[in-house]
């Protein structure tokens, strides 16, 4: 289960003015808190943050929505989170804080179609997560046998992968986080 | 008794001390009379440091100061089209006819501006994006896809008053022609407040570590080079780390001046110093981003 959250939306919530840029600390911790919010009564897997139509984000509040959020959610095994819409100049900020805290997201783009990872991760747990989205659920053999790596590196890369919280482990095999 | 505040010919941030070092003690006993009678050009830094002035003086309950506005037509309707008068108003006794602000179109891609609370940063890079795209693209070759860049600088600068100062401040930014510094169009980003500066805001958690080092330079070398902040959050200063790289990307230039120094991220094209020490105490922060236009593809 996928439940999705339009920033632009929450923004135009929290800010009186009808802007569409998600600037300041207090704006995107205010933004969290209602992401927050809603996922303690919630039940789904995925988390999607929708950032169609928002026009700036600066890394103020790229921090205080998305780095501090993914934490949260890794402290407290709560959903996954993954991301649409983000333009380049926006993918780079969010990259930035991501590094900055040692954290990765999924994030989905039009082009390629496929799930990318952003964020800190070594070259191969992103190799890992690319055959995961392409393959789909997967275990150390297979991940092994597929890219040719041994048995332990692709141990390795999985278990970062799901430490990272890109992946989930469920009945025996990693497998790719949901997404639309 | 009065103390005269002659306000330099050409205002902007290489005359900026000369500015400082007319206060005397901070703040100033007796009442101030600015001067810009002989002024015949101010940058967004100076404009805007003028009304730090007034408003840190007002906050230190001194006397209103008085102001007598500029001699040339050209310069007064200039200030005006800025904003200026309209929020020296609010500081100064303005002696001398002030014309109407003028509107149409002009280099100032934002007017003087008050930042108070975030509520501004939001109106501020809200207001901007559509026409910093047109005039970074037009005048300075930069692509409108690095509208987003800018605003995020505008944006982290303006925060950084409102987080740190204890105070309101000011912005603007304007576009215009560096003949003899750099003979190119710029756009200069100039923010200002008199607030408690960089080295009170990190002092408590930054002092100890420098020793006898701490003071002024000091703290503006923790804040521009090593991106620390005064909380402890791990996330936190990564707002002016974000300027410098843009500034980095536009092979621009940042220089902050807090109390009695400055600090400055130095490109080639320019031969100011990285670091100034001793300099006239003037409170809280000044900061400007400059960003040269690109050569033009040929």
């Amino acid at each position: 289960m996928i439940e999705t959250f339009r920033l632009h939306q929450l923004l135009r919530e929290t800010v009186s003015a009808p802007y569409r840029c998600l600037v300041t600390r207090p704006t995107g911790a205010a933004i969290r808190s209602r992401i927050e919010e809603a996922l303690a009564d919630s039940a789904c897997i995925t988390a999607l943050l929708d950032f169609a139509e928002v026009e700036v984000i600066d890394f103020s509040c790229a921090d205080e929505v998305i780095a501090k959020l993914v934490l949260a959610q890794h402290t407290s095994s709560g959903p996954y989170v993954v991301l649409q819409g983000l333009t380049e100049p926006q993918l780079e900020a969010v990259e930035h804080v991501l590094n900055h805290r040692r954290l990765a997201v999924a994030a989905l783009r039009e082009q390629p179609a496929r799930p990318a990872l952003l964020g800190c991760a070594d070259d191969d747990t992103r190799q890992a997560f690319t055959t995961l989205c392409e393959d789909g659920a997967t275990d150390p053999d297979s991940l092994a046998s597929r890219i040719g790596w041994s048995r332990e590196r692709a141990a390795a890369a999985l278990e970062m992968l799901t430490s990272l919280r890109l992946a989930r482990f469920l009945d025996g095999t990693v497998r790719p986080v949901p997404v639309p | 008794m009065t103390r005269i505040i002659e306000i330099p010919q050409s205002f902007d941030d290489r005359t900026f001390d000369q500015f400082a070092g007319m206060f005397g003690d901070w703040p100033p006993q007796e009442r101030l009379l600015f001067d810009a009678r002989g002024a015949q050009w101010a940058s967004p830094y100076g404009l805007i440091a003028m009304l730090t002035a007034a408003q840190a003086l007002s906050e230190a309950g001194a006397e209103r100061p008085l102001f007598t506005a500029p001699l040339n037509d050209e310069v007064k309707r200039y200030w005006a089209r800025t904003g200026f008068f309209r929020h020296a108003a609010d500081f100064f006794e303005i002696h001398g006819r002030i014309p109407k602000a003028a509107e149409g179109p002009s280099d100032t891609l934002l007017d003087v501006t008050p930042i108070r609370a975030m509520d501004d940063v939001h109106k501020v890079v809200g207001d901007v994006p559509e026409r910093a795209a047109k005039i970074l693209q037009d005048q300075l070759n930069i692509r409108a896809s690095e509208t987003m860049r800018f605003s995020m600088a505008l944006s982290e600068a303006c925060q950084n008053i409102v987080e740190h100062s204890g105070t309101g401040g000011w912005v603007a930014v304007q576009a215009y022609t560096w003949r003899r510094r750099l003979g190119k169009r710029v756009v200069v980003i100039a923010v200002s407040d008199g607030g408690i500066g960089f080295r009170r805001s990190l002092e408590p958690a930054h002092a100890k570590r420098y020793g006898e080092r701490w003071g002024d330079g000091a703290a503006l070398e923790a804040g521009l080079i090593q991106n620390v902040s005064r909380f402890r959050d791990p996330g936190r200063g990564q707002g002016i780390a974000s300027i410098k790289r843009s500034v980095d990307h536009w092979n621009g230039k940042i220089s902050i001046r807090s109390g009695t120094a400055r600090l400055a991220i130095v490109p080639p094209w320019d031969d100011d110093a990285p670091l100034a020490e001793h300099l006239p105490f003037f409170p809280g922060a000044q900061v400007q981003i400059t960003i040269p236009a690109k050569d033009a593809p040929a």
